[in-house]
């Protein structure tokens, strides 16, 4: 087979991307969303995504395959990523369900959707690695990453910031590291191993721009469509049960009822009610101090207010242990 | 391969084409159409993601230049609405006079005028192009010209790792502020005098409001065109109506607008409130804001349409009609634009692409509306955004038309010459004026 | 200017040399620029955005003095994307 889809050099990268018009009209008063095929474009998370795929590709000499899936009306976003020298596919969104059109692409079934994808990735070899957008712009659950792992029996990494090439790995092994954000400006660093499944921030990166040869070419040519047959498709799977989402309603805790002050003095009863005149402890700050110290505050609050006896031989025991949790 | 893109493979950007056409709009589109469907090879560069997504216009595309280009055109081009009431109104602050017509006949085929949305209109005139065999490179800039020994035009540089794009003839169609008829020599770099600036607001409205408000139905839809509500700054205004939006702007000559210092959107705020215009917005709520330049020099600020290897076409080559009743442009830009891919072909065919060999791009002009149109009305500009006609005839007229429809008995009725002698004297217009201003404009309208 | 698409590149399409405004009477821009982008500063420079910049010219056409504002196209694909034009 001539095909280059099938002859598989080096290790495959794909990056995931939703389409989708990233400004979509909203009607205030009914709420209807009215999509723009011209709207259409890469989200910052997709784009990011696309960049650090040719980014590690490159560092690795392998190759990416960009796919989306949606109606054709994407073809001239996915035109725009061929220009980078990038293989396209386009999953057609009947395949993914054929009797739900848009709705199936969505939070819907996205068990489903991933074993689409995984199953339209067949012909380019096994994938090494693949890349999404941490979240899309039309209301996805984001758990795509997580099903696309599972299938392929992958890590997963999300949410990352920065996502490269782990050169200290010999011996023709590869492996990532990754980036993830913690709070007070910490980040922390993760090996990610080989095959894995990583959705990125649309932060710090900036997608490259296509060179001339590569947009003219890829302006005049057609936009692959997957080619699984029905037969193919993946039906639903009874056996790994998908989260389904009931009916939801209004959380309305239950009233707690409270006896009735006694008194028949109205201001006594209204001071009862309102606790104006007991004393409260006021909130006590402390701090800033290391885990070992709050642990300690924390324990000496709770002997003081009687909920722990320091006396008890057991209750002792787990003071010195709850320091680390 | 490490950088997974084709920037050192021998693609296409060695290749030469027969034409470059710079930009995608109607004129872009149209030169575009014109050569793919003589055989010639020929790509679009446009700046933005797609064709139309630059563009703003005024009101109208009047279809008749799409006839001989496409036929059944209206079949599938993406109109809002058809016009079929067309309004001239002038206004002063608390007035408005308006001469209004109206015609079942333009509201079926083969149509006079339709509203539509540019960002629609122009990706569907790209894609005719495009099914006829040109390309299209979007999100794309031309930097610059390219030119060989003797200062001839043979390509253009792109804003793409400054790659080239190699041809035998560069048509610039790239809009009002055409940096390549700059660069050229064609247009000056910059001249504030013959160009207005237009912005825009479109306003959502439900289809069945505008219908009732506006008094039409169905595919039906209205364009008022106004004098007078722009404080004095040579200009006008307009509303048209569009499918669920109404497009509501003001036109104002740029150096008049920066020496007034008032902010363009004022002037859009000033119109939305006049009592005349108001209650067709009532309870809008705003969909999108635009501005654009328009160049209303007329004919006699034309750049020359040809140099070696290079012509203009469309906006770039001023060709707007801003003639007070006559607000043209589209039209004008397609049927130049065709034009000028006919003329490539020939000149290609002729294997001349010199100035001279692209002279019959002129020539053909001139036989036709486009240069007619505009050299028969070289004098109108001058005349509507004179002074007298900008800030005197408007109340002028809304005075006279006060002075006869006022109901003032038990005073008798006052004469038609005294209430026009009154409302001439109000605005400081001598009778002499008045009928030498009309003499001139029936020289040049009539 | 929140109803408008604007695709913000990482280059800045204007720039103004605040040296030749000091020596401007007029400051066009300021007033007749229809997205507002230009402010006066006390010290009499000019500071401008691109960011939400409809390309349409204005300000370099009003501009009185030679060299002051520099205006190009914003690069391929980004800047204003009119839906509505």
């Amino acid at each position: 087979m001539n095909d280059p889809r099938f002859t598989h050099v080096g290790p495959l990268v794909v990056a995931c991307l939703r389409i989708t018009d990233l400004r979509p009209e909203v009607d205030p008063l009914t709420g209807a969303v009215a999509r723009d095929a011209q709207g259409n474009g890469l989200s910052a998370a997709d784009a990011a995504a696309l960049e650090l795929s040719l980014r590690i590709a490159g560092v690795w000499s392998g190759r990416v395959v960009a796919l989306a899936v949606g109606p054709p009306a994407i073809d001239p976003v996915l035109r725009d990523v061929a220009a980078l020298g990038v293989t396209v596919l386009r999953v057609s969104p009947e395949t993914v369900d054929p009797d739900r059109g848009y709705a199936a692409e969505l939070a819907d079934d996205e068990q489903r959707l991933a074993r689409t994808i995984v199953a339209s990735l067949v012909p380019y070899g096994p994938p090494d690695l693949i890349v999404c957008g941490d979240r899309s712009t039309d209301r996805g659950t984001g758990a795509l990453p997580a099903f696309l792992a599972h299938q392929l029996g992958a890590v997963q990494a999300l949410g990352l910031v920065a996502l490269t090439p782990d050169d200290t790995v010999t011996g023709g092994g590869r492996a990532l590291i990754a980036e993830r954000r913690l709070d007070a400006g910490w980040r922390e660093r993760l090996g990610v191993p080989l095959p894995a499944v990583c959705s990125v921030e649309g932060a710090g990166v900036r997608l490259r721009r296509a060179s001339l040869g590569g947009a003219l070419t890829a302006a005049a040519a057609p936009v692959p469509v997957n080619g699984i047959s029905p037969a193919d498709r993946p039906e639903r799977e009874e056996a790994i049960p998908a989260v389904r989402i009931g009916p939801t309603r209004v959380f309305e805790p239950r009233a707690r009822v409270l006896p009735a002050p006694e008194s028949t003095d109205p201001r006594v009863r209204l001071l009862a009610l309102t606790g104006a005149l007991v004393a409260h402890d006021p909130p006590t700050v402390i701090g800033p101090v290391g885990p070992s110290e709050a642990a300690d505050e924390l324990m000496a609050f709770l002997v003081r207010h009687g909920y722990l006896d320091p006396t008890d031989p057991e209750q002792a025991g787990t003071s010195g242990k709850g320091t680390g949790r | 391969m490490a950088e997974p893109t084709m920037a050192d493979a021998p693609g296409p950007e060695s290749a030469e084409f027969d034409a470059v056409v710079v930009g995608a709009g109607p004129a872009g589109s149209a030169a575009a159409l014109a050569l793919a469907r003589a055989g010639r090879s020929v790509v679009m560069v446009e700046r933005g993601p797609f064709p139309g997504s630059k563009n703003v216009y005024g009101g109208v595309v009047y279809g008749r230049v799409l006839d001989a280009i496409i036929p059944n055109w209206w079949e599938d081009v993406p109109v809002e609405r058809w016009v079929v009431r067309r309004s001239t109104m002038m206004m002063t602050e608390s007035q408005s006079l308006s001469i209004d017509y109206r015609t079942g006949a333009w509201g079926t085929a083969p149509y006079n005028g339709m509203t539509t949305v540019r960002s629609r209109f122009d990706t569907w005139l790209a894609a005719k192009a495009t099914e006829a065999g040109a390309r299209l490179l979007t999100s794309t800039v031309a930097t610059g010209l390219l030119r060989d020994g003797d200062g001839r035009v043979v390509g253009v540089r792109t804003d793409r790792d400054h790659a080239e794009l190699r041809s035998r003839v560069v048509v610039a169609c790239d809009g009002v502020n055409s940096f390549l008829a700059k660069e050229a020599g064609l247009l000056p770099q910059s001249e504030a005098s013959h160009y207005t600036l237009g912005v825009k607001e479109v306003l959502s409205l439900p289809r069945e409001v505008i219908d009732e408000r506006f008094g039409v139905q169905g595919h039906e839809g209205v364009d008022i065109e106004i004098l007078g509500c722009t404080r004095g700054i040579p200009g006008g205004g307009f509303l048209y109506t569009n499918t669920d939006t109404v497009s509501v702007g003001v036109v104002a000559s740029l150096p008049h607008l920066a020496e007034a210092r008032i902010r363009p959107e004022e002037l859009i705020a000033d119109l939305k409130e006049h009592p005349s215009i108001a209650p067709y917005l009532r309870g809008s709520s705003l969909r999108e804001y635009a501005a654009h330049l328009i160049p209303e020099g007329g004919y006699d600020t034309m750049p020359p349409l040809a140099t070696d290897g290079m012509m203009l076409a469309g906006d770039s080559a001023a060709m707007t009609l801003a003639a007070g009743m006559w607000l043209e442009g589209v039209n004008f830009a397609i049927a130049s634009g065709y034009a000028a891919g006919q003329a490539v072909d020939r000149a290609v065919a002729s294997g001349d692409c010199t100035a001279s060999g692209l002279a019959s791009y002129r020539a053909d002009l001139e036989r036709q509306f486009v240069l007619v149109d505009h050299k028969r009305l070289r004098k109108a500009p001058a005349l509507v955004l004179s002074d007298r006609v900008q800030q005197r005839y408007p109340g002028l007229l809304c005075d006279l038309a006060e002075g006869m429809f006022t109901v003032v008995n038990p005073a008798p009725k006052p004469g038609g010459l005294r209430v026009t002698r009154n409302a001439a004297a109000k605005h400081g217009v001598k009778l002499r004026e008045l009928a030498a201003d009309t003499l001139r404009g029936l020289r040049i309208f009539g | 200017m929140a109803t408008v698409d604007f695709r913000v590149g990482a280059r800045a399409h204007i720039t103004v040399d605040s040296e030749v405004c000091r020596s401007c009477t007029t400051s066009a821009c300021v007033t007749a620029c229809p997205a507002n982008l230009f402010a006066p500063t006390s010290d009499g420079g000019i500071l401008f955005n691109y960011e939400e910049c409809f390309e349409c010219g204005t300000c370099y056409m009003v501009c009185n003095s030679e060299g002051a504002i520099t205006w190009t196209y914003p690069d391929g694909g980004q800047g204003v994307v009119f839906h509505h034009g």
